[in-house]
């Protein structure tokens, strides 16, 4: 299933109901619907945060099969930025040394079973999956 | 759907989803809390980074001042988030 969605952090409330409309026709496990809610959010903010002005909208992917999920962002007409590298994140921070902002893409790598990202034609391409159990 | 708001007992209370389209709201009534206080998330499905930037924010302001936030009823998937994140070491939290 796919549909696209405007480039706006309101569109969040539609992203989630058209997941969850997917997931719960397929019986997907509340384990597996949470870290697919976050990864997704999280990407998708990461899209409107770093292109605002793109009039684009964004195309979102879903896929069931076994009990598990396979999402799949695409952002037309962008710039590379690969959420696959490495964050510079430290989370034993004390909290005087922590400053609000950051953690999305550290909490998708950890939380997602595995994550792609592919750069052509200045298309982004993001997709994750996460199994069952 | 999110709310927040205070308790009968005093707890200030958040339910349903925050995610970053809900963050603003969220934000305008934890900027107005003062001294120590406890959040309930017994009703808090869900909460992503934008959420945890509130909460960071909130809680460095109210320890300058002596005070701070505890958390009760977090749920599994919450509890996951906070500990990846670091969260369990600069808040104090209870499960659900």
């Amino acid at each position: 299933m796919q549909k696209t969605f405007p480039r706006s952090f309101e569109a969040l409330g539609d992203i989630y109901a058209f997941s969850e409309s997917v997931m719960d026709a397929a019986g997907i496990d509340d384990g597996v619907r949470f870290p697919i809610h976050l990864a997704t959010e999280e990407l998708f903010t990461n899209m409107v945060k770093h292109c605002p002005d793109n009039d684009n909208d964004v195309l979102l992917e879903i896929d069931v099969a076994d009990g598990g999920v396979a999402v799949t962002l695409t952002d037309f007409d962008v710039d590379e930025f690969d959420v696959t590298a490495e964050r510079d994140v430290d989370t034993t921070m004390p909290l005087d040394g922590r400053v609000p902002g950051g953690l999305g893409l550290h909490l998708v790598q950890r939380m997602v079973d595995s994550l792609e990202y592919e750069y052509r034609d200045r298309q982004s391409t993001v997709r994750f999956t996460k199994e069952s159990g | 759907m999110f709310s927040i708001e205070f308790g009968e007992d005093g707890n200030i209370r958040l339910s349903g989803r925050l995610d970053a389209a809900q963050c603003a709201q969220a934000e305008e009534f934890l900027a107005a809390v003062d001294g120590p206080s406890t959040l309930d998330f017994a009703q808090l499905e869900y909460i992503s980074s934008a959420g945890l930037g509130i909460l960071l924010k909130t809680q460095k302001r109210l320890v300058e001042n002596g005070a701070g936030l505890k958390i009760i009823n977090v749920n599994n998937h919450i509890h996951d988030v906070f500990r990846y994140s670091g969260f369990h070491s600069i808040f104090e939290i209870e499960a659900a």
